[in-house]
């Protein structure tokens, strides 16, 4: 069982007077001393540039660069550090795949019907831009990913890019299946993992997946960092859509030479704090089991679910199982609106969970909901928070 | 509407705090867009009334559902209420600007500009008078078929008039008289001053030897009732000093003294004070510029706007 009493000692905003209640994980994570720490640390005691200058603090800032890389590669079990490149966020890491992979027009790409605006949009865009054959794979009827469709669909498609777990309602699509397929038939796979990353283990060798990215603050790192990974191979076939500063081993007036990667795409000063935090954050979660994160999750949102399920007007995004939503359980009441809900939860108790359509707009609008309430739990949430949820939640249905 | 009452409160508040000006500004955006046919993007409507809906709701869950299920008609009466004190608020400091009292004219209700009410105190009439605030008795403080003719005046042909009826030995007279002074001397208004012994024997002296200054002395008598009203009220209501103070003046004592003890002096100065008595003072100081009653020693602003105009009901 995960030591959740000693969890929580190590974040400063749950041993405070005032200690929210705080199920808004699946948008940002609570951060760690040893996260914030170590950032400090940076700032205060070696704040320098890595990889460019000499003295004894670049060459530490360097040390921690190179440190972060290889724990998050060995995090994911990528095959070499090069793998591994830093990006601002999942987002940034999928503009990077979408405007440094060479599509061509008619190019066919799949994605789910539940992706993120930031796996949807750009690829929307690509469409306008060059023309490229968008298809969207829809979900079953409860939300879990349909296969069957997705076999007959990706015949003859050159990229699938799919979401791993959904933010919408913590399903987590059935990766090693859907990289199988998808490469026998010749397609490549992209799996936005940003909601995934923190809650289960990432393997990308036993995957055999072609690119990942992720975001460092659902993982208990800080904002404004992410990693984008890709199969050597296949990175070293990418033109970097940003260059500049750190991409190149040298220039003329007539030309440049570009760097190996990752370097080739870490145009500019990186952000040098957030990478060493999010080395720190990996750190963290390193020394949790998985297991017993998911087992944790998953009874919380038994009982959650549970709770739910005795209001009938109650609706929950998904699948009714919790054990398939991760650390997740979106509802909505009908003609509702659930931004009201979540205010008087943050109000009265100080619960703070996400209320609207959570980025997948384009889900909402098909299904004609106006908008949803979101908790999503994270290691450090017990069931007596849950249970405080649930009471103030039976209080705000007896009012609306 | 929720975001019109918000855009007024919350602008009227961002003026002192930061945090509610970030609010003023979503509501203007909501109105904004409201006015515009277009949704409120900002949810602002319902951030407002979810904080609202959760304070009450960890008092009372039936007044929280009360709330939810009317807030659309309480939004429209707490609207309404609050142009209505808007409207109040507004009329509150134009009275207090032109007549010293929230309240209107010479209304000694309370007023937060005066809590104390200082705009309206007078001494009120008769013998053994105290000063404090006295409630008005009388609706029409006039100088209608009030014959002024015995008292000291300075006509200079002015469109204005100002009439002073106060009282040698009363504060709140000797709080405006300065006043009073320096608004004759700015706007050249005429000028007639009534000495009113509101405090009876004590200050009967003195009302005679006004009296007799004003027939003997009439150039200086401005001058000498200036000094009674900014001289020491002990040495002047002192009737052995008397005499030290025509002296200064380069009086003849002995004839002002004379005249002072006089009956056809006494009838004269009672004459005037019956005559007074027809305005339906109450309390002094009185002070009617150009016909218009203002009880108490208001600031000096209020007999400029009176001289000026700048009153419109």
């Amino acid at each position: 069982m995960l030591n959740v009493e000693k969890i929580r000692g190590d974040f400063k905003i749950l041993n405070g007077e005032k200690k929210p209640i705080y199920f808004d994980s699946a948008c940002m994570s609570l951060k760690p001393y040893s996260v914030v720490e170590a950032m400090n640390e940076y700032y205060y005691e070696f704040p320098a540039c890595a990889g460019r200058s000499s003295h004894k603090m670049s060459n530490k800032t360097t040390k921690k660069v190179k440190e972060t890389r290889k724990f998050i590669k060995d995090f994911i079990n990528a095959n070499t550090e090069r793998e591994i490149i830093f990006t601002r966020n999942t987002t940034e890491g999928i503009n990077l795949l979408v405007n440094s992979f060479p599509f061509k027009k008619d190019d066919v790409v799949l994605v789910t019907d539940k992706e993120h605006n930031s796996n949807l949009v750009p690829w929307l865009r690509l469409k306008e831009r060059i023309g490229i054959v968008l298809k969207i794979i829809s979900s079953n009827e409860d939300g879990t990913f349909n296969l069957e469709k997705f076999s007959e669909m990706v015949e003859g498609a050159r990229f699938v890019s799919v979401v791993h777990t959904s933010n919408l309602d913590g399903v987590t699509n059935p990766a090693k299946e859907i990289i199988d397929i998808a490469h026998k038939n010749g397609a490549l796979v992209f799996l936005d993992c940003a909601q995934s990353i923190a809650h289960q283990k990432i393997d990308v060798k036993e995957l055999g997946v072609d690119f990942i990215a992720f975001s460092g603050h659902k993982m208990l790192g800080p904002t404004g960092t992410g990693v984008f990974y890709g199969k050597q191979k296949l990175l070293e076939e990418l033109d970097p859509f940003m260059v500049g500063g750190d991409t190149v081993e040298s220039s003329t007036y007539e030309g440049y030479k570009m760097l190996p990667i990752p370097e080739k795409f870490e145009a500019g000063l990186q952000d040098y704090a957030g990478i060493i935090g999010l080395g720190e954050a990996v750190k963290y979660l390193s020394s949790l089991d998985c297991k017993e994160i998911v087992e944790h999750e998953y009874i919380l949102n038994k009982y959650i679910t549970e709770e739910l399920q005795k209001f009938p007007q109650i609706k929950i995004i998904g699948p009714a199982d919790p054990h398939l939503r991760s650390g997740i359980v979106n509802f909505y009441i009908e003609n509702t609106d659930m931004h009201k809900f979540a205010i008087i939860l943050d109000e009265m108790d100080s619960i703070a969970i996400r209320s609207g359509q959570h980025c997948v707009h384009s889900w909402f609008h098909s299904k004609k909901i106006y908008n949803s309430a979101r908790v999503s739990f994270y290691i450090y949430n017990t069931i007596d928070e849950a249970e405080v949820f649930i009471k103030s939640l039976t209080k705000i249905l007896k009012i609306l | 509407m929720p975001c019109i009452v918000a855009l007024i409160v919350f602008g009227i508040m961002g003026i002192f705090s930061a945090s509610q000006r970030a609010l003023a500004r979503e509501a203007l955006d909501c109105v904004f867009r409201r006015v515009t046919l277009r949704p409120c993007n900002t949810g602002f409507a319902e951030k407002v009334k979810g904080k609202l809906i959760a304070k009450i709701l960890k008092r009372s869950t039936f007044l929280a559902k009360v709330l939810n299920k009317y807030y659309e008609i309480f939004s429209w009466i707490f609207f309404i209420l609050m142009v209505g004190s808007t409207v109040w608020v507004f009329r509150g400091v134009y009275n207090f600007y032109v007549y010293g009292s929230c309240n209107g004219l010479n209304e000694s209700g309370f007023c937060a500009f005066d809590p104390n009410g200082e705009n309206n105190k007078v001494t009120p009439l008769g013998d053994g008078a105290t000063c404090g605030v006295t409630q008005k008795t009388e609706q029409t403080v006039t100088l209608k078929d009030v014959d002024l003719s015995s008292f000291s005046k300075q006509e200079i042909g002015s469109k204005d008039t100002v009439v002073f009826i106060g009282c040698y030995a009363c504060d709140y007279s000797r709080k405006a008289y300065p006043d009073i002074e320096k608004l004759v001397a700015k706007k050249k208004a005429n000028y007639i001053f009534a000495h009113y012994p509101a405090k009876g024997d004590v200050t009967n002296f003195l009302a005679d030897t006004g009296y007799c200054v004003a027939k003997e002395y009439p150039q200086k008598y401005l001058d000498f009732n200036s000094y009674l009203f900014s001289t020491d009220k002990n040495y002047i209501l002192d009737p052995k000093n008397i005499d030290t103070i025509l002296l200064n003046f380069g009086f003849d004592v002995k004839k002002i003294n004379d005249c002072a003890k006089s009956l056809e002096t006494k009838n004269a100065v009672e004459n005037q004070v019956k005559e007074l008595n027809k305005t339906n003072i109450y309390g002094t100081p009185t002070i009617f510029i150009n016909s218009k009653a203002f009880v108490g020693p208001k600031p000096y602003r209020v007999y400029r706007s009176a001289i000026n105009k700048f009153i419109f009901f």
